[in-house]
């Protein structure tokens, strides 16, 4: 049986915090970018895609249930909707924590035949995780993804922003060793990238 | 046919992604004409060039242009411009992001002049970040020229450009569902036509809104500028679909990579375009996007690439992603891998969808396991036949297309698997999760 039919078993749902725990946390760049954000929908409940990438910047690279009751409060809606919302999308980490580095290998279409399989094996060996897993020293996760579009790079990895494509055991040695050393969460940097192309230059600074 | 470069053609220029070197090739040429154009009139041109939906159905782009009310009733009107490719095999809109940012947002802002757009926003999967930088850039280098925002070009008209970025959701390139997530939603397909209005009256914020795909905008600029009379000249061998398209080809080919081409040419030219192929013959393609009919290698030998062309092989032109399939590829397990895409991003809406994916999914898992039945052929095809037609929005047809077509096309690579517990083709243990 699939595994992924199992997601989202209710133990592993984070709380909804009540109001009286509530501890905001967002910066104040990040409610400058909220505020931007504002200007350009008619209405609050809009932002609550962009909000939430805001708070898996803040919050980590991890929406727990802290994270979702903070995007409730400012935009006003309920946590049921934009936890609803946040579980929907595939690239919202709510089902669990993730490491410093996300790695996305694309076993899709076009990657599949271009011997996407083997290297996933080769990660899983490696890292001496399986999909969906953190390393222990919570360095690594290794996340299975659909097609990236970059099928021309096949086979494709997604790490943080960046593309690698086409991969083989010596790159992916290479890769992994350049990101053990890296100081800054690629999981975070990606989430303020994304936020930063929707705001835009911020007009208050 | 050979290659054709249109909206290609200064790809590989790096300064055709400033505005400065943008202008220096010609751009904002069009814009520019197009403000002292009535409204009309630039509807009129993208209607006699014969554009069509390059998205992957291939709707005539003008009568949605056309569908929007022209005298405003108190409301907004907005452009949107699908930008979430997901569509497995394709990266072309990727690529035309990245390289001619300007392209799309000088066509944005040409629909919004000719519906009368207040802003647009860009709908780009949030993977993308390459192409949502590269137009970051090229919005803030057009608003800081006066080509967006306030009193554009002194035509006293205004449009705004915003960039919305996706999460994670193959369901919401399907139009309805894109909406849903920009309003903040699950990206769920909403109610279509005629159960409920047109996206062009009532669509984003109950507002009337456009919306279109990343290729299509930028055709737009070619047309206002050279004429819908000329564009409709390309691809004019064909029976209805005109000018060029962009092919991504994926696959065991040398040189993959997006190849536009101009409609008319052959699946066989675009494969020796793409260096031919590699490790061994051509067995299969799937020509258009993981969504479209697989086709064998006799029907590439004779399919032409054009909207009502390539029914004639049972198959369609789709978003343009064009796998090519060596000898040895297990044309099973590149079903269930299929099968597994679909249950995977089925959004859960519509039981037929939900359900039937899934079913899909378990029983071509049990054939490549080795543990197929007989009669799985047949309960596959019978349950495609329960999904297609049925489903709520596209996806489902999409996910019963490929199943039902590799059946028909390849029986007998499923009639061995599933009598013998193993491929046909030696090398398919590559293709799996080796457990
Ligand atoms: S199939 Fe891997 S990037 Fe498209």
């Amino acid at each position: 049986m699939s595994d992924f039919l199992q997601l989202g078993s209710p133990n592993e749902r984070p709380r909804a915090p009540r109001l009286d725990e509530l501890d905001l946390k967002f910066s104040d760049q990040a409610l400058a970018e909220l505020d931007e954000l504002y200007s350009h929908y008619p209405d609050k409940k809009s932002c609550i895609l962009p909000g939430l990438w805001i708070a898996q910047r803040e919050y980590g690279g991890y929406l727990n249930g802290e994270a979702i009751a903070e995007v409730a409060y400012h935009l006003k809606r309920s946590y049921a909707e934009v936890e609803g919302v946040a579980t929907f999308y595939s690239m919202y980490n709510t089902v669990h924590a993730v490491g410093k580095h996300m790695i996305e290998v694309c076993t899709c279409l076009s990657c599949q035949v271009c011997g996407a399989y083997p290297v996933a094996e080769y990660l899983k060996k490696k890292l001496g995780v399986g999909f969906g897993e953190t390393t222990e020293d919570g360095v690594f996760t290794l996340h299975e993804v659909e097609c990236l579009n970059a099928c021309d790079r096949a086979p494709v990895l997604q790490v943080g922003s960046s593309y690698h494509g086409p991969v083989d055991e010596k790159s992916i040695d290479a890769l992994l060793e350049n990101l053990r050393a890296q100081e800054e969460s690629t999981v975070i940097q990606m989430a303020n990238d994304i936020v930063k192309v929707q705001t835009g230059p911020l007009k208050s600074k | 046919m050979a290659e054709y470069k249109l909206l290609l053609e200064h790809s590989d220029d790096t300064a055709y992604r400033t505005l400065d070197g943008y202008r220096k090739k010609g751009g904002y040429k069009a814009l520019e004409k197009a403000v002292k154009m009535e409204r009309q009139a630039i509807i009129d041109e993208v209607k006699a060039s014969g554009l069509r939906g390059r998205g992957g159905a291939g709707f005539p782009t003008w009568i949605k242009w056309n569908g929007l009310p022209k005298e405003k009733v108190g409301k907004k009107h907005y452009v949107v411009c699908n930008a979430d490719e997901g569509e497995p095999g394709t990266f072309k809109d990727k690529q035309l992001m990245e390289e001619t940012p300007f392209l799309l947002v000088e066509g944005m802002t040409i629909a919004g002049f000719a519906t009368q757009g207040d802003a647009g926003f860009i709908y780009i999967r949030g993977e993308f970040i390459d192409a949502a930088k590269a137009l970051r850039a090229a919005i803030d280098e057009a608003y800081a020229a006066g080509l967006l925002g306030k009193n554009i070009l002194g035509s006293g008209r205004d449009f705004d450009l915003y960039i919305h970025m996706g999460a994670g959701s193959y369901e919401c390139g399907e139009e309805s569902a894109l909406m849903s997530s920009l309003m903040g939603e699950r990206g769920m397909p909403r109610l279509k036509f005629p159960h409920a209005p047109l996206p062009t009256i009532s669509g984003l914020w109950d507002s009337p809104t456009l919306i279109n795909n990343v290729e299509t905008y930028t055709c737009v600029p070619f047309i206002v500028n050279k004429g819908g009379e000329w564009y409709q000249t390309l691809g004019a061998a064909t029976k209805n679909s005109r000018g060029t398209k962009i092919f991504s080809v994926s696959g065991h080919v040398n040189k993959p990579g997006n190849y536009e081409i101009e409609f008319g040419t052959t699946l066989n030219e675009l494969l020796e375009m793409s260096g031919g192929m590699k490790g061994g013959k051509l067995k299969a393609c799937v020509p258009g996007g993981s969504s479209v009919p697989i086709i064998d290698a006799e029907m590439c030998g004779r399919a032409v690439l054009g909207y009502e062309e390539m029914s004639d092989v049972k198959s369609m032109v789709g978003s343009g992603g064009c796998m090519f399939l060596n000898e040895h590829t297990c044309i099973v397990s590149f079903i269930w891998r299929t099968a597994m895409f679909y249950a995977q991003e089925s959004c859960g809406k519509c039981t037929p969808c939900r359900e039937g994916t899934k079913w899909m999914l378990q029983i071509m898992e049990r054939i490549v396991a080795g543990n197929g039945q007989p009669g799985d052929k047949e309960l596959l095809l019978e349950v495609c036949s329960q999904i297609d037609g049925r489903s709520f929005c596209g996806l489902g047809d999409a996910a019963a297309w490929p199943v039902a077509a590799a059946i028909r096309v390849f029986p007998e690579e499923f009639d061995y698997f599933i009598a013998n517990g193993k491929s046909m083709v030696k090398s398919s243990k590559d293709l799996m999760l080796v457990p």
